[in-house]
């Protein structure tokens, strides 16, 4: 504890633990702010969307018996259906009602599939059993002093740049990324240039809801933990983390992931472990009261 | 039907008539709902013991009924239950309850009856000073903090050991309990940690642990936060430490963990160590029920012990059994149990030795090394 070499690489890993947790709160802010920016509605059944996938990548391996990779492309595909059929039954039908109407709904709806969680797969903690993972997860690829890597930890990230990467190529390359944006804009005017409002709104539903999915088969991997309630806090932090980058902006909400993720673990490794909430809210706190709109979010005068 | 039901009633009468001299032993917890496999051990436990006081001639004469109430572990029950025992005359003392909460509950109810009640498994520490008509044959959770403490420097030669708690008034107490000895033992410790229950990321505090360096982490918790922390303190690759908790670990939810192998908990008896006055107890046990009893089954089945013991001493006054419990004060009065020697200090809470047990193979076994 007391040399320069141990208390560095003591920084280097809680590093690497911040930037592997800020990946997860990325991805899960990402269909936060995706929503946020297409209809203006804080969808507060998006962490149920994360632990469904979570579960349903669990009960393919388990109890299906399927390889890791098909369950895990069958549970992105099965959440992205999720998040469609979830815009379509309490959202859609509230498009013109106030906006209080809709996020009462998406309350309603985040108990509901909570408690359908706790019905099919009971309360208790469930955990994959060793022998069902590749055996590369639970392997070290990479370990200098005391700075451990797990195969895992690369193949989180990894895979949260990569599909960060492809949504940005989306939104900003193709169509219907046009049409989103289009959308996030002016929703008359984009239903008057011959877009298909419910056509975009299904699609950004989509898309954020495969992020999530894909969040909570990861966090599922990574501490081997898959509740009926672990969608509640997720969502949360990953909720702050959007509003830290400023919601309704995709990169924002990549960059506040990992600023959360990292005032978390430093917070909790440095100042205090059982004031880390704290830790990280003051930070989004501190953030917004100087810069209200987020870390680069849109300025507020821009939109109605 | 009418017949049926006419005879029945009058069986009834009979038969209760028959049993008017009868000596009642009620047994309160939890027999159905979610923590009814507590409750198993006990009720199993009590009506055998009842069964083998009525065999060797009941107490002074009289045959024991064993009365099994359930409560749910369920406070509101729990105190449903302690106001119809404390209203019937034929109950002389209570074998209960399960968990402190439902303890607690109904403490108040007995206390102003005056009628003794011997707890086989409720550790909260305030239960032994609230009232002076509750006594319990199992430890406190402070005392496990201190048993550890003991049980980490003389079996296991641990020196430098982290603490890992969560901010809880259960797990503090053990917290503290633990430190207070590791200090007078001379056992260092290097860290001590906290987490929140929602918690499911503990690689921050474990990547302290590790630069530290400990011989063994302390985790006063329970377990579904517990095979979180070993499986990701592995991760972290801290492979040369030990784990080990008090009884909020000891849970079958470790067993599926393939990294908690090794981790150790405090129980209040083992079959394997249990020692020659138990091996009636469990062989008898093993007949009747076709398994081995745990640790709730030796307590209730040492607190029916304890309740006939002081019934044929002091006869069936409650006050005076009362006094009579109250007097087992020394080692030399202890009651000598299938879970070792119960004797109560001035609280009536008792002061018994703790057993070690820990995971191999993927199973619960005694650890080799015992502190009796």
């Amino acid at each position: 504890m007391n040399s320069l070499l141990d208390q560095s690489s003591l920084f280097l890993q809680q590093l690497v633990n911040g930037i592997t947790l800020g990946g997860v709160y990325a991805l899960i802010a990402v269909g936060y702010t995706m929503v946020y920016g297409v209809i203006q509605l804080i969808n507060f059944a998006h962490g149920e969307i994360y632990m469904l996938g979570a579960f349903l990548a669990y009960s393919m391996v388990t109890v299906l018996g399927l390889p890791f990779l098909a369950a895990f492309i069958l549970t992105i595909l099965i959440c992205s259906g999720f998040g469609i059929i979830l815009d379509f039954i309490a959202y859609r039908p509230l498009r013109k009602a106030p906006r209080l109407a809709a996020l009462i709904t998406a309350i309603g709806m985040s108990i509901f599939l909570q408690n359908l969680a706790m019905m099919i797969w009971g309360s208790q903690i469930k955990s994959y059993p060793r022998d069902v993972l590749p055996e590369i997860f639970s392997k070290t690829a990479w370990n200098v002093g005391d700075v451990t890597l797990s195969w895992l930890q690369i193949f989180m990230l990894v895979i949260t740049i990569v599909s960060m990467a492809i949504l940005h190529l989306v939104i900003h390359r193709t169509r219907i990324g046009t049409a989103m944006r289009a959308v996030s804009q002016d929703k008359t005017t984009s239903a008057l240039m011959g877009i298909g409002v419910n056509r975009v709104i299904s699609f950004t539903f989509a898309v954020g809801s495969a992020m999530g999915g894909m969040a909570g088969i990861l966090v599922g991997l990574y501490y081997n933990a898959i509740f009926p309630t672990m969608g509640y806090i997720a969502g949360i932090k990953a909720f702050a983390a959007a509003v830290l980058g400023g919601i309704g902006s995709v990169p924002g909400a990549m960059l506040g992931g990992g600023v959360l993720g990292i005032a978390e673990v430093i917070g909790a490794g440095y100042i205090s472990s059982e004031y880390r909430d704290g830790i990280s809210y003051a930070v989004m706190i501190a953030v917004i009261l100087f810069k209200p709109a987020g870390l680069i979010g849109r300025q507020i005068g821009e939109k109605a | 039907m009418k017949r049926i039901a006419c005879f029945l009633i009058a069986w009834c009468l009979l038969t209760g008539a028959a049993w008017a001299d009868s000596i009642k032993i009620p047994v309160a917890a939890a027999f159905t709902g979610q923590l009814a496999s507590f409750g198993e051990g006990i009720k199993n436990a009590a009506i055998l013991k009842g069964e083998e006081i009525n065999a060797a001639g009941g107490i002074n004469g009289t045959r024991v009924e064993i009365v099994l109430e359930d409560e749910l572990c369920d406070p509101k029950e729990a105190a449903t239950v302690a106001t119809k025992l404390a209203n019937d005359p034929k109950v002389p003392i209570v074998i209960g309850h399960l968990c402190s909460s439902a303890t607690l509950a109904a403490l108040p109810i007995y206390r102003d009856a005056k009628l003794p009640a011997i707890s086989p498994a409720s550790t909260n520490v305030s239960i032994g000073k609230m009232s002076p008509f509750y006594f319990r044959n199992v430890y406190k959770d402070d005392f496990q903090g201190l048993f550890l403490a003991k049980y980490a420097k003389l079996a296991r030669g641990f020196q430098k050991v982290a603490v890992f708690y969560e901010v809880n008034d259960y797990s503090m107490g053990l917290m503290l309990a633990f430190m207070k000895e590791a200090k007078e033992l001379g056992i260092k410790v290097l860290g001590t940690e906290a987490y929140t229950s929602d918690t499911t990321d503990f690689k921050p505090q474990l990547t302290k642990f590790k630069m530290m360096k400990p011989d063994a982490v302390f985790i006063p918790g329970y377990a579904p936060q517990a095979t979180l922390i070993v499986s990701q303190a592995r991760g972290l690759g801290m492979k040369i430490v030990a784990f080990f908790g008090a009884d909020g670990l000891d849970d079958d939810l470790m067993l599926k963990n393939p990294d908690a192998e090794g981790l150790f908990v405090t129980t209040p008896f083992l079959p394997d160590k249990a020692g020659p006055q138990a091996a009636g107890f469990i062989k008898a046990y093993k007949a009747k029920y076709g398994k081995e009893p745990n640790w709730f089954a030796a307590n209730a089945y040492d607190g029916v012990g304890i309740a006939a013991q002081a019934i044929a001493a002091a006869g069936p006054d409650r006050v005076k059994i009362r006094d009579y419990l109250a007097s087992i004060d020394s080692k030399e009065k202890a009651y000598k149990g299938v879970a070792g020697n119960t004797y109560f200090d001035k609280n009536g809470d008792c002061l018994k030795d703790a057993f070690v047990k820990e995971i191999k193979d993927g199973k619960w076994v005694s650890a080799e090394k015992q502190l009796q």
